[in-house]
């Protein structure tokens, strides 16, 4: 038996031991079964409220992140290369990214009120840190025979900065990029279920305040398979564009 | 980084392109007692002059604001500080943080078992990889209201929740860990006929250690994000509890000192793991493996 | 090469191209200090080829580094057509050993060679046209379009000397080039770089602690040793512009100045 049915296998075990499970009656009695969670995820697709919701939660995602991933690049290629600011900014920057910025919501809302700008605000501070500090890590390893090479011709500092610092640090940089995108789903949904800004996570929160518990699966379902897709893509980017680091380092 | 500029040898004379650090750093070594405290002292000063103008520009740019959104940070730290001495504080705290430990703890559990397993099963990890890659992107966040709806409002829903979230990169990192112990280790294992046990207690286990500390020190924040948002959606307790209590009945300082509370504990969490993480694994640090 | 012979004794009546005086490099400070060169003065002609060659750990890393303006001496100068220099200079070019560190792995090799000339404002028709050039000139015709993690570890030291050549400085420090190279690549790239070097005439200075390299590629040895590191011995070669692997290996001179060299090391 080839590898896919196998895995389809897998997929259909496990439906099947949820639908055991519901059969059974040990989960609350509202939990749907397999056939309405399928339905659901049927009628969401021609369904014109779920893609509007999916495009507002996807936009203040997007835009969120990739503030965050501009800002977090240029600031951190700068304090990387800086040793002064490293040291200056290392104990402000370690607060800030155990910070868990959720917690700050309430604050938030108060300033700027349960709109998309407030979202795309959250959004970016907390995709920020994880570029922020990969970058950082990045621009720290330059290479001594690098530097060296750099100096001797006499590079100009924006030129080194874009043809040297920037490439040399962007394997730091494109794991920061990766593990932010999932914190800007994460953190977008989240915004959206806990203030009813428009997107995903709202409309997850009515279906289940409607008892639509079935809708409710079907747009979680969405959320994950949208993450899933975003992080296969962004692998497959860092492929292509990381091809000399890979066979560098061979 | 910290561990690679310890180990290195000081290393008198050229020879190398690091020549300049290492002698530099030798003749810091010999330096006489009153420049070293200097050192020190500057390094210190380095670190912190810019928390404190932070700090400094807070206190005083939010002094006299009529923006009642915007407290004086003297307001905030004065009800933070009155909360913390009546106990408000303290007894939501522990409640949150009971949540976060138990909830990490099952994650961890369950992660490293399921880890374990599937990192030394090829066929099995190959079957279930998409199953496990499509829940783990699923936003953990969106989980709160369908369980808090399903389970309600009480402490079990909460852990659940955390647990679950926390899971995912435990796993992952136990499955990379045990993907990366040394060909030759398990050779010898093999060779020695270590019964499959004790095979995977004192040689898988501690070989895929450092991965799977960094797949905890990755769930610590994802936990505490978690542990927030279920507070924060629906909670009659804890951290999260109090600050939307204070931001719904308008205490705004209260608002801002329970937020920053949060980050504050977050950053303690962080460093405390960062100790943990040193002795866990010391012969991980001290042996210079990479 | 009469032609050159006439400015060389021009040169040598009134400065030399590079000019070394009362060197001394030390790191530390007070009972720390550690001292690695001392009063060291060196002469470099025009088109002269000069090798500094030494033991393992003597210091010639870090007099190659002080002479490049990478790191600045204690007390004395470098100057270079008569001007002290106080960092990297223009007419200063420098091929390092680690080549495979020394190349960005990011760049394809014309990229790689055309990048100085980017930093000097050189436009971009202009400048890959430079490149291809140089690198044709270390026999990597049509290679351009490969990333250095291509090619094998002499065609990078290749890449690195085109680099150098394209930079058009008028010196070319080497910092034991050909040191992680095998043996038959090594020969490859000494004539390589004794072509290159009576074709355009440049000045090179080459640091290395191999005695034969040394004598073979340069018209004048300079023999570091002690501790702080000083000029111990000063030879002028004077094999001329031929120099063959064997030919000028079996050359008596050869013997005598290899004698030479040994025997001063091994007095200090």
């Amino acid at each position: 038996m080839g590898l896919t049915s196998q895995r389809l296998l897998a997929v259909a075990a496990l439906l099947a031991v949820w639908q055991l499970v519901i059969w059974s009656g040990s989960l609350p009695s509202m939990t749907p079964g397999v056939p309405a969670i399928v339905t659901a995820i049927a009628n969401a697709f021609t369904s014109a409220l779920f893609w509007t919701s999916l495009a507002q939660t996807m936009t203040a995602a997007v835009t969120g992140w990739v503030i965050a991933v501009t800002a977090g690049t240029v600031l951190g290629l700068v304090i990387g290369s800086v040793p002064m600011l490293d040291r200056s900014t290392s104990i402000l920057i370690d607060f800030g990214r155990s910070f868990p910025v959720l917690a700050l919501m309430p604050v938030v809302i108060m300033l700027l009120g349960a709109t998309a700008q407030m979202e795309i605000f959250v959004v970016s501070l907390s995709c920020l840190w994880p570029v922020l500090v990969q970058t950082i890590y990045g621009a720290r390893r330059m290479d001594a025979s690098v530097v060296d090479t750099a100096r001797t011709f006499q590079i100009p500092r924006l030129l080194w900065f874009r043809r040297i610092l920037l490439p040399s640090a962007t394997p730091f940089i494109s794991t920061g990029i990766r593990i932010s995108a999932s914190i800007a789903i994460l953190v977008s949904v989240g915004v959206e279920v806990l203030s009813q800004t428009p997107g995903i996570g709202r409309q997850i929160t009515l279906a289940q305040q409607a008892q639509r518990w079935d809708q409710a699966f079907a747009y979680l379902f969405f959320a994950g398979l949208v993450g899933w897709g975003i992080a296969g893509l962004l692998n497959l980017a860092e492929g292509k564009i990381l091809k000399w680091n890979r066979q560098a380092n061979d | 980084m910290t561990e690679t500029a310890l180990r290195t040898p000081p290393k008198p004379g050229p020879g190398t392109v690091s020549t300049k650090n290492a002698s530099v750093r030798q003749a810091g070594g010999t330096f006489r007692e009153r420049s070293r405290f200097a050192k020190a002292l500057l390094n210190v000063l380095q670190r912190t002059w810019l928390i404190a103008l932070v700090f400094a520009i807070w206190w005083t740019a939010s002094a006299n604001s009529t923006n009642i959104f915007i407290p004086s940070l003297e307001d905030i730290l004065l009800s933070l500080r009155r909360d913390l001495s009546n106990g408000v504080i303290g007894s939501g705290a522990s409640y949150s943080l009971t949540n976060l430990g138990a909830g990490l703890l099952l994650a961890v559990v369950v992660g490293i078992a399921g880890g374990l397993v599937l990192g030394e099963t090829r066929r099995l990890r190959e079957i279930v990889d998409p199953v496990i890659h499509f829940f783990r992107s699923v936003p953990q966040a969106a989980l709160v209201p369908l369980i808090i709806g399903a389970f309600g409002i009480g402490q079990g829903p909460k852990i659940y929740t955390i647990a679950f979230a926390c899971m995912w990169p435990v796993l992952l990192n136990t499955i990379d860990g045990v993907l990366g112990v040394e060909p030759t280790i398990r050779k010898f294992s093999k060779v020695y006929r270590i019964p499959a046990g004790l095979h995977f207690r004192r040689v898988v286990l501690p070989a895929a250690l450092p991965q799977i500390v960094a797949g905890i020190r990755v769930a610590l924040p994802i936990g505490i994000t978690v542990m927030v948002v279920s507070e924060l959606f629906a909670a009659n307790k804890g951290l999260g509890f109090y600050i939307l209590n204070s931001s719904a009945t308008f205490q705004v300082p209260e608002t801002w000192a329970g937020a920053l509370l949060v980050g504050v504990i977050g950053y303690i969490l962080s460093l405390l793991f960062i100790v943990f993480e040193r002795r866990i694994l010391s012969w991980y640090f001290k042996s210079g493996a990479k | 090469m009469a032609v050159q012979a006439a400015p060389e004794q021009e040169q040598v009546a009134t400065a030399p191209l590079l000019q070394v005086q009362g060197l001394t490099m030390s790191y530390g400070f007070g009972d720390a200090e550690n001292k690695i060169l001392n009063n060291l003065n060196l002469e470099v002609n025009d088109g002269e080829f000069v090798s500094i060659v030494g033991p393992s750990g003597v210091g010639k890393t870090t007099l190659l580094r002080v002479l490049s303006g990478l790191i600045r001496p204690k007390s004395g100068t470098v100057s270079v057509g008569g001007e002290a220099i106080s960092g990297p200079h223009r007419d200063l070019a420098v091929v390092f050993q680690d080549y495979s560190r020394s190349l960005m792995p990011w760049m394809t090799t014309l990229e790689n060679v055309a990048f100085p000339l980017q930093g000097r404002g050189v436009g971009k028709k202009e400048r890959n046209e430079a490149a291809a050039k140089n690198l044709a000139a270390v026999g990597l015709g049509g290679q351009g379009h490969k990333y250095p993690w291509e090619m094998s570890g002499g065609m990078q030291q290749r890449v690195a000397i085109a680099r150098a050549l394209a930079y058009n400085a008028k010196v070319l420090l080497m910092d034991e080039p050909f040191a992680s190279v095998d043996a038959q690549t090594r020969f490859d790239l000494e004539d390589l770089v004794i072509d290159l070097q009576s074709n355009l005439g440049v000045t090179i200075i080459l640091v290395t602690h191999d005695i034969d390299e040394a004598l073979y590629l340069a018209d004048k040895v300079i023999v570091l040793a002690e501790k702080p590191a000083t000029v111990v011995d000063v030879i002028e070669t004077g094999f001329g512009d031929h120099r063959d692997q064997v030919e000028t290996k079996a050359d008596p001179r050869f013997a005598e100045a290899r004698a030479r060299i040994l025997h001063r090391l091994r007095s200090h």
